[in-house]
């Protein structure tokens, strides 16, 4: 229990300090501590494999991409953005909407905790094996719908980024000065 | 048998010094190695054969001035020297050593996870932020250039090491690394089984643990020396022990996947009854092959541009490594 209050805290005090840091990096280094304590309270809870994937795949893979993109834009904190003025209501009330709905979630409808020995017998083993099953049985077709969504994605990615190919072939003419 | 928290703690602890005096050795061994392969005699001076030389160059980093960019961002500098040496260290705790109670009674291992091999993974992954935040930190271009290739380099030949395990795991069903070991020792060294693995995990864990020939993130002749520039005194000396500790690592990791880990060769027990379950010896034999290796290739081949470094990973390396998967998952699911 103690354990856990102490990781809450430091999440919480990660996460607080994703939205009000003003340096972007310090900001992205912040959700980095908050992944990586949640990692830690995957560990307390015995789910080993979600711990590993949960460092590698969002710690590991994806904030260094975030923190890639801020350090290439070279993006600075007191940059002031009278665009999005606006936006700032409408974040709040959408924050208190969702704070809202989590908190009638948590405490109007409580549900059952599961049992503790099937808990901890489906995650002997750290898990991999119960996931895995899960994944490649119950839910094979999301998962492959998720996998085709992220295709989607890339491939958008890569023709955002694609010049048209005559532009292409001039710039490279002009380069080598035919 | 489960240790106890103090003695994993205490084991740890002696895992951790006993890596840090390999580093000031393997300093040692690979400018002597060095400087043989390149017709010089290497360090010599300090005490018989150089022995005193790691002990001199320790005083000499300790003592040093240590410099600060004044424009650097102060917490984030001091931050990534010691997340670089943090993670490294603490990879090599799932990999076994001897079989279980070997260790004056204790198991030769701090932790055995049942996700041991993701463990490892998970460990030197975090290792790309001291790189990357070393480079933005200093406040300097060729820093922030140094840092940037070699994040890049190290999120791409991750890649590399993930494909190149996944046959690895369909055939021994686990990725505990204890397990792993015992599979080959009762079938055949993986190395057999997956050839064209352990070479795309090869290539992969030395451009991970950024050796020549892809050491770009230092290459002198074009960005100083990248994401070191701007460090000094101790502080340049922690990322020093990171790299040598992740070469140990990344060592030790392949001779468990792929070599049969700490189990020496079962011939050997018609001469020695047993000694193929010495614990230690066979792990750190293996080690020293791969350490050899890594220092070799330093002697022999030149850097990689950047941009044949991203081709060759992106279309040659993970092509192979994925093809490797699919047909060990092809020939597991139809043949056997």
């Amino acid at each position: 229990m103690l354990t856990f209050v102490v990781l809450s805290v430091l999440m919480i005090v990660g996460a607080v300090g994703v939205i009000t840091l003003k340096q972007p990096v310090h900001a992205a280094l912040s959700l980095v501590a908050t992944l990586l304590t949640l990692a830690v309270t995957y560990v307390t809870l015995q789910a080993h494999f979600l711990a590993a994937i949960q460092v590698i795949v969002y710690a590991g893979a994806i904030m260094v991409l975030f923190l890639f993109v801020i350090m290439l834009l070279n993006i600075q904190g007191d940059q002031p953005q009278p665009h999005f003025r606006w936006m700032q209501i409408v974040a709040y009330l959408t924050a208190l909407l969702a704070a809202g709905a989590i908190a009638a979630t948590a405490f109007l409808s409580p549900r059952e905790l599961p049992n503790a020995e099937l808990m901890s017998e489906a995650l002997a083993g750290g898990g991999a094996a119960a996931i895995g099953e899960a994944l490649f049985n119950d839910f094979v077709l999301a998962f492959q719908l998720v996998g085709v969504l992220l295709l989607t994605g890339i491939i958008g990615a890569v023709s955002l980024v694609q010049r048209k190919a005559t532009q292409t072939a001039k710039d490279e003419r002009e380069l080598s000065g035919v | 048998m489960i240790d106890s928290l103090l003695i994993t703690f205490l084991k740890a602890l002696l895992l951790v010094l006993v890596l840090l005096g390999a580093f000031a050795y393997m300093t040692l061994i690979e400018r002597r190695l060095l400087g043989r392969m390149q017709h010089r005699f290497g360090p010599n001076r300090v005490g018989p054969f150089g022995l005193l030389q790691p002990i001199a160059d320790a005083i000499k980093s300790v003592f040093k001035e240590d410099i600060v960019v004044s424009a650097a961002d102060k917490f984030v500098y001091f931050l990534a020297p010691f997340i670089s040496i943090t993670f490294a260290l603490s990879a090599f705790g799932a990999i076994p050593a001897g079989p279980a109670g070997s260790f004056f009674g204790f198991n030769p291992w701090i932790v055995d996870l049942d996700i041991g091999l993701l463990y490892v993974f998970a460990a030197t992954s975090m290792g790309v932020y001291g790189v990357f935040l070393a480079g933005w930190a200093s406040n300097s271009k060729y820093s922030l250039l140094g840092s940037l290739r070699s994040s890049a380099q190290m999120i791409s030949y991750e890649m590399g090491l993930g494909l190149s395990v996944l046959g690895l795991i369909m055939i021994t069903g686990t990725l505990n690394l204890r397990e792993i070991v015992d599979y080959q020792s009762g079938a055949y060294l993986l190395i057999l089984l997956q050839p064209v693995a352990f070479v795309t995990f090869l290539i992969s864990a030395i451009a991970e643990v950024n050796r020549t020939p892809f050491d770009l993130p230092e290459a002198e002749q074009e960005i100083v020396a990248g994401y070191l520039t701007e460090y000094s005194s101790i502080k340049w000396a922690l990322f020093q022990m990171a790299e040598y500790v992740n070469m140990m690592t990344g060592a030790a990791f392949i001779s468990t996947l792929f070599l049969g880990g700490w189990r020496g060769p079962r011939f050997l027990d018609a001469v020695v009854p047993g000694i193929s379950e010495w614990p230690f010896i066979w792990l750190i034999l293996k080690m020293a092959i791969f350490m050899f290796l890594f220092i070799w290739l330093r002697a022999t081949l030149p850097r990689l541009r950047y941009d044949q470094l991203m081709r060759f990973g992106w279309i040659w390396l993970f092509e192979l490594a994925m093809l490797s998967a699919i047909v060990t998952g092809a020939v597991i699911a139809f043949v056997l």
